[in-house]
């Protein structure tokens, strides 16, 4: 245990862990599991990065935004095991929530993106099976609106341009951040408490789900099962197989399942590893795991308490818990305790209508472009 | 002397053209400036060799290309198939309409969802002959025309590893790329090679100038006879239309003017400045161009700013609009324009007045010759190419439910 405690926050961590008296076999040897810290945050771009999420020209056809597959009203995700893609294919995996994306130090489930939003921003913006644009033309396409001339210099950016949508669309996500979660309040029920007892004791939830988004960003293999809508669908699996040989996976149109962590390292240790998710705002973004296998957090639970699932190269962190049906029923009230607002307001939701076409630039000829 | 010298190697530039169709255009292109602006006299042209109109003979097939019945069928499905390009909802056939003359009967072409082309779309008709393709001539095959098309932005929009994906999971594909091409699974690359088959057949060589020159000398009516012969001389058409597509294939400024749409229509506004950023303007002419510089995006050359490759007269019936930016209507109006030296009713023209062609200039043609002339362009048609689009095959899963169940046991 000492040798892990390194910083006076984590030390913190461990004394309030010891004074709740919580700790059972896994008590104080991981990082603290909450509160998220504060982002200052330009509300001028955050506004530009807010109407931006939201818009449908972002994409090459014009037909779907960032908002389609990472909705409010479905927790900023998709209720749906895998996400819609592009129109013209599908997707292979689970939509993840954005909300707290900004907390995150790797994005995808794969965490093949480490760097930061404005690289994450990038990808999903111009990934031929996600949004497939240009974006040049899409830069072109903001030159042309008036509204967000005015909103890219009141931001500072000057004249719409790519580099400055990388920048807005990340200070947007910035104000997702979870908040009037009961567990940050210190309003968490009765069985909530248990349920963060057995979390970080029985149940060993915190090996992987710890620190402020109780996820320690690395990748693992539980043994989730594949769906297999991703390669009986074909619209699905072409997404599939495009990805795969972009990453230059051997074998790609052989590969029967999501590899997962392989694609970064492709070492077969590797193999189905996913990154350990946030566990906040579950309550909202149903259904759960990488390809959305699992349709509530009560089946989350029973999973983990079966041990998790079958694969030769599962973490040996995963065993049967032997949770009474009590036990789990309180480990999924502590686990809603972690979701807050839905922030599906118009603080977070851009609620005005976007032009039908792009006015023309008037003295066309004399104007600079 | 000097002068003989010239015309000799234009002979043999000719020549070269006939028999080596691709290859040769990039010495024919650096030759413009000098022995286009300062071509002969019609009367002269015609007397030296090259400016003359022939027969269309068979099309040039690329040595790594041949041709075979099952890469042709294999081709028109693709041609006709809208999963060859980014929200599976564009195809070639999208740009390129059997009942449109095998183009777009629109100024620009449609383009990509959500967006508008910047160029009149082409026909696919007799493209078999094109030593270079794209209005500045920037694809150097039909081959890589069809890629270029498929994934350009206001275009096809599609993404090679996408598209190829797409294909494996077609059956009726997989099955067809392994026979013709031997591919275990189908390659992106010979969708392309599939499709510049299945246009290369797509040809039209019993026009009534094809019989006329082959001797039937009642394929041309009398006024089209009088027709041709302002079309190789007083009108002088034949300086750049000329050989068995009547085009030089050459680049020249004839003096169209900017389409007015950019003027007064934002989404082609757009797609003007994507242009101008995607084809490598310098930063002070992506701010100030105001009309398209055509083969100065290849070059980058100035004197190569407003030119554009003189099109083939051939299947022009069924293609109008007309020009490189769609902006006349009939042929008649082509006509005038050429007749008024390059310039609209409006007394609109090119803004690139230094790299106007010398070769244009007012013709005074009477309305009687006007009416030969267009009557004598007609007879580079023949009847319209008219296909019934193939019905496409479905997708189907590439493997069983079993398979993956026992993929799953084996993890």
């Amino acid at each position: 245990m000492g040798v892990r405690v390194k910083t006076g926050r984590t030390l913190l961590a461990v004394a309030l862990g010891l004074s709740m008296a919580v700790g059972a076999a896994h008590a104080g040897s991981y990082p603290d599991i909450g509160p998220l810290p504060q982002i200052k945050i330009s509300k001028a771009k955050a506004e530009l990065g807010k109407r931006l999420f939201f818009d449908k020209r972002v994409s090459g056809d014009a037909a779907i935004s960032c908002a389609t597959c990472h909705d409010p009203k479905q927790g900023w995700s998709q209720n749906k095991p895998l996400s819609d893609g592009y129109p013209g294919n599908g997707h292979f995996r689970n939509s993840p929530s954005v909300v707290n994306a900004v907390h995150k130090k790797s994005w995808f489930h794969d965490g093949r993106i480490g760097t930061n939003l404005n690289d994450v921003t990038r990808e999903n913006i111009t990934e031929t099976y996600i949004m497939n644009m240009d974006m040049r033309i899409m830069q072109e396409r903001f030159k042309q609106d008036p509204v967000y001339v005015k909103m890219f210099k009141d931001a500072g950016y000057g004249e719409p341009s790519n580099g400055s949508v990388r920048k807005a669309i990340p200070e947007f996500l910035k104000t997702l951040t979870s908040r009037g979660a009961p567990f940050d309040a210190g309003k968490m029920s009765g069985a909530a408490k248990r349920g963060l007892k057995l979390f970080k004791g029985k149940a060993g939830c915190i090996q992987c789900h710890n620190g402020a988004l109780l996820s320690d960003g690395k990748p693992h293999n539980t043994g989730v099962a594949e769906n297999f809508d991703v390669f009986l669908d074909p619209m699905n699996h072409q997404a599939f197989i495009a990805f795969a040989k972009f990453q230059g996976i051997p074998n790609y149109m052989n590969m029967k399942r999501d590899p997962g962590f392989y694609n970064i390292t492709l070492d077969m240790a590797d193999m189905g590893k996913f990154v350990t998710p946030s566990l906040r705002e579950l309550k909202y973004s149903a259904p759960y795991m990488h390809n959305g296998m699992i349709n509530t957090l009560a089946g989350v639970v029973d999973f983990y308490n079966r041990g998790g699932g079958k694969d030769s190269r599962k973490s040996d962190r995963l065993k049967p818990l032997k949770l009474s049906k009590k036990q789990k029923g309180d480990l999924v009230a502590f686990l809603e305790s972690l979701s807050g607002d839905r922030l599906t307001s118009s603080e977070h939701v851009w609620s005005k209508s976007y032009p039908d076409e792009y006015p023309a630039i008037q003295n066309w000829k004399e104007a600079r472009n | 002397m000097k002068k003989r010298m010239k015309y000799r190697h234009a002979v043999l530039m000719a020549s070269i053209a006939t028999t080596l169709l691709v290859g040769c255009n990039a010495n024919a292109t650096k030759s413009n400036s000098a022995a286009a602006e300062k071509a002969p006299a019609p009367a002269a042209a015609m007397a030296m060799g090259p400016a003359k109109l022939e027969p269309l003979g068979l099309p040039p097939i690329p040595a790594d290309n041949k041709q075979s019945p099952a890469k042709i069928a294999l081709g028109k499905l693709l041609f006709f198939d809208p999963r060859l390009g980014g929200d599976a909802s564009t195809g070639c056939s999208t740009c390129h309409e059997p009942d449109q003359g095998w183009a777009w009967a629109e100024d620009f072409s449609r383009g990509y969802p959500g967006t508008v082309h910047w160029r009149n779309s082409q026909t696919i008709i007799n493209s078999a002959y094109n030593p270079r393709n794209f209005w500045a001539g920037s694809a150097s095959s039909l081959e890589k025309q069809a890629r270029g098309a498929a994934r350009g932005g206001v275009a096809g929009n599609g993404e090679g590893d996408l598209m190829e994906a797409r294909l494996a999971l077609i059956p009726v594909y997989a099955k067809a790329f392994k026979e013709v091409f031997g591919d275990e699974t189908p390659l992106i690359r010979n969708a392309w090679r599939a499709i510049a088959s299945f246009e290369r057949t797509l040809v039209q060589r019993d026009t009534p100038i094809d019989k006329y020159l082959q001797g039937d000398k009642s394929a041309l009516s009398e006024e089209q006879v009088r027709g041709k012969a302002l079309f190789e001389g007083k009108a002088g058409c034949i300086q750049c239309h000329n050989g068995p597509m009547a085009t030089d294939f050459n680049y020249y400024n004839v003096g169209v003017p900017p389409s007015p749409r950019w003027e007064t229509d934002g989404l082609a506004q757009i797609t003007f400045r994507f242009e101008q950023y995607a084809k490598g303007q310098t930063q002070e002419g992506y701010r100030t161009a105001k009309e398209d510089w055509g083969y100065y995006y290849r070059s980058k050359n100035s004197w190569d700013k407003g030119k554009f490759r003189t099109p083939s007269l051939r299947y022009t019936k069924y293609t109008p609009p007309y020009l490189h930016n769609g902006q006349l209507d009939t042929l008649e109006e082509v006509v005038d324009f050429y007749n008024r030296g390059g310039k609209f009713e409006d007394g609109r023209t090119t803004n690139f007045t230094k790299t106007k062609s010398k070769l244009i200039k007012p013709l005074g043609l009477s309305d009687d010759e006007k009416d030969e002339l267009v009557a004598f362009i007609e007879a580079f048609s023949g009847e319209e190419i008219l296909m019934e689009k193939p019905e496409l095959p479905d997708y189907a899963p590439l493997f069983t439910k079993a398979e993956l169940e026992a993929a799953q046991e084996a993890k």
